[in-house]
């Protein structure tokens, strides 16, 4: 757990984050977003002391950070920065395994560690082990970079824009990768970014900061539906905002049983999400759509008037509450 | 393996091969010319026909190798641990405030001609080696603190941060991550300090310091174009081959740098 209290970092007279409160539970992912300069690289470089921060107090599991040693306190926070920052000298393999062998790991264990990891990210052993990160493309250089990261196995993991340089189709790759691989490893991640779909489709705690505030925090949901001002509601993408929300929700959780009609010929999987299953019915003209399973037999039946008659009804419930 | 890739390493073996060929035959030159020149009264005869002695036997050619290449030498180590030491040591967060008066200073030291500096050194240090050392100390600084500089500054900022943020001690960031990285930009350095000096020790013979220096001022002297010739001929195949020794080591630095 990474608790954050009154934190506030000043360079010279200008201050770069004003007292921020933040607290990231055990396992949680939580993405900070906001324009350049809001504070929210500073905000993550604070926590593992690369920066050390003006006032306040950050605990990683109830102990001050100062209370560690800054160079052990590292070694037990895996980090990726955008640049990959991978050494240029050194192979892929030795690149993984620098923070095992800093923490004096048998040379067995330490290649074993390399070539589950490597394994992991969908690195063959035989082919990346002995590159050089020069020979490498983006997206590959980026996967050896969460590699390295994950090496000693932390409970942390700060991740500083580290898909913002890759192209669209290896970013969401990525992006991808990285949720499936969070699934498994529950690892308590801060992750910083401009991309705010990005943020939206890994967080499950969502921090919207502008010049050194928290501007509002909460799970990405909230975000979407109660934005605090206008500045959460643009970067959260303004009228956009529905198609969002929608990427956000599965398509069974919003199926009704087969009607008595026929089934509509166009085909959606219970998992997709109900913005492809939208999409698909402005590119097909449809307002109903046939549900199927992994198998591809129908399960149900999605229909866009009843969609919209949903959403109508949890507007009307939550002015209520 | 693919051809291809395999045809990338028979020609890199190729490189770091031949890489070694020109030390080597600079190296033979040299060989040749310190035991053959001795021997050589006919053609050193042809360039100063009118005068009895020619070949240059106050001191054999071999042990005035030896002195100049210790002088050089001890002047290379001197300058090598300062100059690199003193651009590791301003390029640190507590030396930093320290980093343009080293390079001023360095700049300085090059500013001085050596014969200035030996005319200076002598009233203090006496005649002998000591002068010309100190001498090529000075000289030699500005070309291995610059580019130690240089090439610690050139390494990627989010490199060293990126060493920093996964645990690496300051210790363990210079030497695994800086130093490797600006070796091939230091050791450029280093081959220009000490191969000029190579030919600036020359200068030792005039305050006593006895090198290859020594035939090429006894010629002036005596108005013998031979012993000027045979200490010229000597220094320069010297110069070459230190020169390509660095040449070599260059080559191979890169190659395990970029190794493909």
């Amino acid at each position: 757990m990474i608790e954050l209290s009154h934190v506030s970092k000043y360079f010279g007279t200008e201050m770069a984050v004003d007292a921020i409160n933040l607290k990231v539970e055990k396992g949680q992912f939580c993405a900070l977003v906001g324009t350049s300069g809001c504070g929210k690289s500073t905000t993550l470089r604070m926590i593992n002391r690369l920066i050390e921060k003006s006032d306040g107090e950050i605990t990683l599991d109830g102990q001050a950070i100062e209370a560690y040693d800054p160079v052990k306190l590292r070694r037990r926070i895996g980090y990726v920065i955008q640049s990959t920052g991978l050494f240029p000298h050194w192979t892929v393999a030795r690149n993984i395994g620098l923070v095992p062998r800093l923490l004096k790991w048998p040379a067995k264990d330490i290649q074993a560690r390399v070539e589950e990891l490597m394994g992991l990210l969908g690195l063959p052993v035989a082919e990346f082990a002995h590159k050089y990160p020069h020979q490498l493309s983006g997206g590959q250089a980026q996967r050896v970079g969460v590699a390295r990261a994950l090496a000693a196995d932390p409970d942390i993991l700060l991740m500083d824009e580290p898909f913002g340089a890759l192209d669209p189709i290896t970013r969401v790759k990525l992006q991808d990768e990285l949720a499936g691989l969070q699934a498994r490893l529950h690892k308590t991640v801060v992750f910083v970014t401009h991309d705010m779909d990005e943020a939206l489709k890994l967080a499950n705690h969502l921090v919207v900061m502008r010049d050194g505030h928290i501007v509002q925090q909460g799970t990405p949901l909230s975000l979407l539906q109660h934005p605090k001002d206008p500045f959460v509601e643009s970067l959260l993408g303004g009228l956009e905002r529905g198609l969002k929300q929608a990427a956000l929700t599965r398509v069974k959780d919003h199926m009704s049983s087969m009607g008595p009609t026929l089934p509509s010929q166009f085909r959606i999987p219970a998992d997709f999400s109900l913005r492809q299953a939208l999409s698909m019915m402005l590119r097909d003209h449809t307002d109903r759509l046939a549900v199927v399973d992994q198998q591809d037999v129908p399960i149900g039946e999605l229909s866009l008037r009843k969609i919209v008659k949903e959403a109508q009804l949890e507007k009307g419930s939550m002015r209520e509450a | 393996m693919k051809p291809d890739v395999k045809r990338v390493i028979r020609s890199t073996q190729a490189t770091a091969m031949t890489a070694w060929l020109w030390p080597f035959l600079w190296g033979t030159l040299l060989a040749i010319c310190i035991v053959g020149i001795p021997h050589a009264q006919g053609i050193f005869q042809w360039i100063e026909p009118d005068v009895r002695q020619v070949i240059y036997q106050r001191t054999p050619f071999y042990v005035l190798l030896e002195r100049h290449v210790l002088v050089v030498g001890v002047a290379a180590v001197v300058t090598i641990s300062l100059g690199v030491g003193a651009g590791i040591a301003v390029t640190r967060r507590k030396g930093q405030d320290f980093l343009p008066l080293v390079s001023q200073l360095a700049s300085l030291g090059q500013t001085f001609p050596p014969v200035a500096v030996l005319a200076l050194a002598v009233p203090v240090l006496g005649f002998g080696t000591l002068p010309i050392i100190v001498a090529l100390m000075l000289y030699g600084l500005l070309p291995i603190v610059r580019n130690t500089l240089a090439g610690l500054q050139d390494v990627d900022k989010d490199i060293k941060t990126a060493a920093r943020a996964v645990g690496l001690t300051p210790l363990q960031v210079l030497y695994q991550v800086e130093l490797p990285l600006a070796a091939p930009v230091i050791l450029a350095g280093i081959r220009t300090s000490v191969t000029i000096n190579i030919a600036t020790a020359a200068l030792g013979a005039t305050v006593g310091a006895s090198n290859l220096g020594d035939p090429i001022i006894a010629g002036i002297i005596n108005n013998n174009m031979a012993y000027v010739i045979q200490g010229a001929l000597v220094i320069a195949l010297l110069a070459l081959t230190v020169d390509s020794v660095f040449d070599a080591l260059q080559t191979r630095l890169r190659l395990r740098l970029s190794s493909s």
